[in-house]
């Protein structure tokens, strides 16, 4: 398998000085080191330093700081702030003096707050910090406490927007990991659900998690994914097409070989079939892999409505790519090559409406391919409030006053809205911008060698489809090569109970779904 | 997770149907009926049986040096010397008939199709995408074949099954009214086109095969429903066209599919009937390539053919312009030097390295 190649990225941006930081442990001084949080974050406003002395003590005793927006307030000022005082009134001495309190105690006897841990040197107390929980720091003693008060205003659990269904569950996932964990795990209650967490991006530091069966998933392809991950050398991941472009099989092609998904079904559902998820934090989007070809014309529905119907749908699918790739080429082609092909009735209605058209069919294909696709990409980047002007320019400049200005032949608007629609068939928006890139070198190979042009960039397609691996399984499978037993889940979608094994590329071990095949069929 | 590039069974059989059928689907209707009439049909069948024996031969010579390709098993059982002259006569070989299929493709497409595209082009696009298949490594071609076999199946399946109303089983007769000598030499010459150039797969096989065993009946199965579609094909030229008119065609099959019409509305698609001769000539010409880049790498000792690919890709599409000057020397060639040519390499050569074997053994 080829290597992934990895950005290059300039050197290490962080000096020796940061690296010494990060490394320095925690100083005995409480002064030190609320002068060093202090320095090393630039006073910045958003870090709460809260000091606590006790009367009579010598000085400061305690400090707790927190970053504000990230830190949930109330368990701040419940659970941390609110115990030390109390307690700090129980324990006076009889005589009125402070005793000092250990970190040990302060977790141990007086922190009412459930998740805490200690933090060993600066790198992971600003880590801590930073992401949210409550650094407490204690006079005389070198260690930190980190106590977890994560919580900050997120988006909180909407429909989704990007795979909607008929029927099935309505949620996506949202912009913050755990939440999404938690997601999935409320589908998959299995202990053998495994979840791996590590920092990505030298400088946004983002959680990125592995998500996998274990016993289900390949330990290979796991290793894998895990060495893939630690290879990855950059500043910053702001979203999960960042992971996908640098773990990639291969990075010099138009098939998308990692699939993502904003589904929690559908990343349990892969999951379950031994695939494995790689949740990032600041986006819904969560990457699985291995990836194949066909996972990106199965939708979430298909495992939901009757098998017959899904199988329906599933065909469409197939011929909706066939017209997506191939529309408009084959119109090019026919009609300017193979125009015996026709019906001699088409051909003269066809003919009829060229007559007046200045373009040759390649030039028109071209024109309303490019404007379609300007007015799709519009419709994306422009602001919402004015969306339906852009549609009836669209409509009504290209479609119908193209047609009557004889600019464009009305068979040619026929054809590439119906390319246009197929290409809006696909669960997965990857698969549909593959169909837009390739089918332009299509149109192109049409109408300088007819279907002969067509033909060899197809070869091209399918020699190059044939190669692609993702994460060593065989992206073209369960077609090349061929297996017979995954056929019940690729084109056709069979009953559930017919289902018994998982797909045989990607669980090597553990392939059966269901341990007693004949009970599992409805008794007549 | 680097794997070794390795063919399933299946998709060796599909190979060896697809390069057994290449380009003689196209052609060959019309040299067996010139030969021997109405009876061409019975040569085929004389001929699969002839090549079902030919595929032993070649299972023997693979089963040598089971790890090793076909010229690593030749410069072991001639020795280094004898063995480079054979390997060099082999490459020698392979690019002239993959750049002879180029000429072919490219004659077919400006004669039938396209008469105005310059030959170049044509043969241009068709190495291109052979090259590329080439440099994508055998692996990735036999899945490709994969793919692509259940568009052949289906176009083969339209092609018979809509001409049908057209057959009249009356132009078979008189059943064998040629004499032995035209049958033998149409037998001769369909061996020599269909099965005796799949002395090449020995490229491929045991040595890339996941399990040469299963491997060596997808051999013979191949060969065997290769042929069948081949008769097939002659049958229906025969039946259809009538044993003058195929013997006259050039290409007798894409006559045959311009004879397809289902209600007035499904006819004259025979360039969509030609996606099939693509595909098989596609891999037909990939197996000479493979052959040439093979030979080329064990001559020279390289460690991957890979380099090679594009300078060969260039070489084969000049000499696809040179190798014949016009259609009359191509028929010329394929009637009187092609199956002695081809015999050198897909008979004796085979029967040589089993003798010159057995007795180096004895020794």
């Amino acid at each position: 398998m080829k290597e992934t190649k990895g950005k290059k990225t300039p050197p290490a941006q962080a000096n020796s000085q940061d690296q010494a930081i990060k490394t320095k442990p925690i100083m005995p001084s409480l002064q030190d080191n609320l002068e060093l949080i202090r320095s090393q974050l630039g006073n910045s406003s958003d870090i709460v330093i809260r000091e606590l002395s006790y009367p009579g003590g010598d000085g400061l005793a305690l400090a707790v700081v927190y970053t504000d927006g990230l830190a949930d307030k109330q368990s701040v000022s419940e659970f941390i702030l609110e115990s030390a005082m109390l307690r700090d009134q129980m324990t006076r001495g009889e005589g009125g003096d402070a005793v000092r309190v250990s970190p040990q105690t302060l977790v141990n006897q007086v922190l009412s707050i459930s998740d805490t841990r200690d933090v060993p040197n600066y790198g992971s107390l600003f880590n801590a910090l930073l992401s949210g929980e409550t650094i407490v720091l204690v006079d005389g003693y070198a260690s930190a406490i980190a106590a977890g008060t994560r919580g900050w205003r997120d988006r909180g659990i909407n429909e989704t927007l990007t795979e909607t269904v008929v029927r099935g569950p309505k949620e996506a996932f949202t912009e913050t990991l755990r939440t999404n964990t938690a997601m999935i795990r409320r589908k998959i209650k299995d202990p053998n659900l495994w979840l791996e967490t590590r920092q990505i991006g030298r400088v946004t530091e983002t959680d990125v998690a592995i998500m996998f069966i274990k016993g289900i998933a390949d330990d290979k392809v796991v290793e894998e994914v895990r060495q893939r991950l630690d290879r990855i050398d950059i500043d910053g991941i702001l979203e999960s097409g960042y992971i996908e472009e640098l773990i990639q099989d291969e990075t010099y092609t138009p098939f998308p070989t990692v699939y993502n998904s904003e589904r929690p079904d559908v990343v349990a559902a892969e999951l379950l079939e031994g695939k494995i998820a790689i949740l990032v934090d600041g986006t819904p989007m969560v990457l699985i892999v291995p990836a194949l070809f066909v996972s990106f014309l199965h939708a979430a529905e298909d495992y939901y409505h009757r098998f017959d119907i899904s199988t329906l749908i599933r065909i469409l699918r197939y011929i909706g790519v066939f017209i997506a790739l191939f529309g408009p080429s084959l119109y090019v082609a026919i009609t300017t090559y193979h125009q015996e092909m026709l019906p001699t009735q088409l051909l003269y209605s066809l003919a009829a409406q060229r007559e007046g058209i200045p373009f040759p069919a390649f030039i028109e294909a071209i024109m309303m391919e490019v404007a379609f696709e300007i007015l799709r990409e519009a419709g994306l980047r422009m602001p919402r409030t004015i969306g339906p002007a852009v549609s009836i320019v669209g409509t009504l400049v290209i479609g119908q006053a193209a047609v009557e200005a004889g600019i464009i032949s009305a068979a040619m608007v026929i054809v590439v809205s119906t390319t246009a629609i197929a290409s809006f068939v696909f669960p997965s928006y990857s698969l549909a911008n593959t169909m837009r890139m390739l089918r332009f070198p299509l149109m192109g190979l049409a109408a300088t060698f007819g279907l002969y042009g067509i033909i060899i960039g197809t070869f091209a397609i399918v020699l190059h489809v044939s190669s692609l691996r993702s994460f060593g399984v065989p992206y073209m499978s369960p077609f090349a090569p061929l297996i017979l037993s995954d056929q019940k889940d690729a084109i056709f979608r069979i009953p559930h109970w017919a289902q018994f094994a998982r797909p045989r590329l990607i669980n090597r071990n553990n392939r059966k779904r269901q341990q007693k095949p004949s009970s599992a069929k409805p008794k007549p | 997770m680097g794997t070794k590039e390795k063919i399933s069974p299946r998709q060796f059989a599909i190979l060896v149907i697809l390069c057994a059928i290449g380009t003689p689907i196209l052609i060959i209707p019309a040299t067996l009926t010139s030969i021997a009439k109405q009876d061409g049909w019975i040569a085929a069948c004389l001929g699969i049986a002839i090549s079902l024996v030919l595929v032993r031969l070649y299972i023997a010579v693979g089963n040598l040096q089971s790890e090793k390709s076909l010229f690593a098993v030749i410069e072991h059982v001639l020795g280094s010397w004898l063995g480079k002259a054979v390997n060099l006569a082999i490459v020698f070989f392979c690019l002239v008939t993959a750049s002879e299929v180029l000429y072919f493709i490219g004659n077919f497409m400006t004669t039938q199709i396209m008469q105005t595209t310059p030959m170049q082009a044509i043969n241009i696009l068709f190495a291109i995408v052979v090259m590329m298949g080439m440099r994508l490594g055998i692996e990735s071609l036999a899945r490709s074949a994969e793919l692509l076999f259940p568009v052949f199946v289906l176009l083969i399946l339209v092609l018979a099954v809509f001409t049908t109303p057209q057959i009249h089983l009356e132009r078979l007769q008189p059943v064998m009214e040629t004499n032995m000598k035209s049958m033998a030499w149409a037998t001769m010459y369909f061996i020599g086109t269909f099965s005796l150039t799949s002395f090449l797969l020995l490229t491929v096989f045991p040595s890339d095969m996941d399990s040469p065993q299963a491997a060596s009946k997808g051999f013979y199965r191949g060969m065997l429903i290769a042929g069948l579609v081949l008769v097939v094909i002659i049958v229906l030229s025969i039946t259809v066209l009538g044993t003058d008119m195929t013997a006259r065609q050039t290409y007798p099959s894409y006559a045959l599919a311009k004879k397809i019409n289902v209600g007035h509305f499904l006819q004259r698609i025979e360039i969509v009937m030609a996606i099939m001769w693509f595909i098989t000539i596609f891999y037909r010409m990939a197996f000479y390539v493979y052959g040439a880049l093979l030979g080329m790498k064990q001559l020279f000792h390289l460690k991957d053919y890979r380099p090679l690919v594009w300078p060969v890709g260039m070489l084969l599409v000049a000499l696809s312009m040179l190798v014949h000057p016009n259609v009359m020397h191509s028929e010329e060639y394929n009637r009187s030097v092609w199956v002695p040519f081809v015999s050198t390499y897909g008979l004796y050569l085979p029967i040589l390295l089993l003798i010159v074997h057995a007795i180096r053994r004895k020794k």
